[in-house]
């Protein structure tokens, strides 16, 4: 059933994105862009490639990328690769694999930015995940 | 300084509880009761459980100006508080399913999709999708 009234929420959405999102072009290119960076965190990624892909210049790309995501695409690169670098290390990989498959070329460059992005090292994340998933493991035998 | 914890005002303690855990598919943290049958009642995200608590504030009962605001957020159907999911879609029609009411179908809005709920204790409730 459709509601004929709108909320004054609908009614700001609708100007808002008339007025910020109008451009279907712009948003097909970052969006795009996006995906390619989730599906490909994992290879030497830079802005070079990008552009490509998206057929705009490195500048404009940058500039657009953090329009609509409010970030830069290498921020964005960043927090992909050390989201799926904790995936891989709660799953048991060792520091040395998940560093290289999250697409990194130096296991030192990988560890102070984990750090400090995340306030530990791999090794210490990775030991406090192993025996939290433990700890659950025993309560869950307790409970029964 | 962290950022751990994030309230939402509720009408009802345990009937929040109730819905965001039965429905919304969170789990309880903390829950310690507190003065006049008031709880310090916390959740997290099952797939993120060191991650930020939600705590559901009994605000709007003991504090008129956060009755008032609530209240007018509930009618302009501005969501206060929103949770990312990995498909606004797929989210969608299993709340329906749950008879959760949705105020805003999901809609994409620059690049991101979302959707927005009733929780049943006085607040809109925005999921969203990143595009």
């Amino acid at each position: 059933m459709n509601t004929i009234k709108m909320t004054h929420y609908e009614t700001e959405l609708n100007r808002i994105r008339k007025k910020v999102f109008s451009n279907q072009g712009q948003l097909d290119t970052v969006i795009g862009i996006r995906n390619y960076i989730d599906n490909n965190y994992d290879i030497n990624l830079n802005l070079n490639v990008l552009s490509h892909l998206g057929f705009v210049s490195k500048y404009h790309l940058l500039r657009l990328f953090k329009r609509y995501y409010g970030q830069t695409p290498r921020q964005y690169l960043i927090d992909t690769r050390i989201k799926k670098s904790k995936e891989h290390l709660k799953n048991g990989m060792t520091v040395t694999e998940t560093c290289f498959a999250v697409g990194f070329e130096s296991l030192g460059s990988f560890s102070t930015l984990f750090k400090h992005k995340t306030g530990k090292t791999p090794a210490q994340f990775q030991k406090e995940q192993l025996s939290r998933s433990n700890l659950n493991f025993d309560s869950g035998i307790c409970e029964r | 300084m962290k950022i751990t914890l994030i309230s939402i005002p509720v009408r009802d303690q345990q009937k929040a509880l109730e819905f965001y855990t039965e429905k919304l598919g969170f789990i309880v943290k903390k829950d310690a009761p507190l003065e006049g049958g008031n709880r310090w009642l916390t959740l997290v995200s099952k797939e993120a459980q060191d991650g930020p608590e939600l705590l559901l504030e009994p605000a709007p009962n003991h504090f008129e100006p956060s009755k008032v605001y609530q209240d007018a957020l509930m009618e302009a159907g501005i969501p206060w508080t929103q949770f990312d999911v990995e498909n606004v879609d797929a989210e969608y029609e299993r709340l329906l399913k749950l008879s959760v009411e949705f105020s805003v179908k999901p809609t994409q809005m620059g690049t991101v999709k979302f959707a927005v709920f009733n929780d049943t204790c006085g607040n809109n409730i925005q999921i969203v999708e990143m595009l």
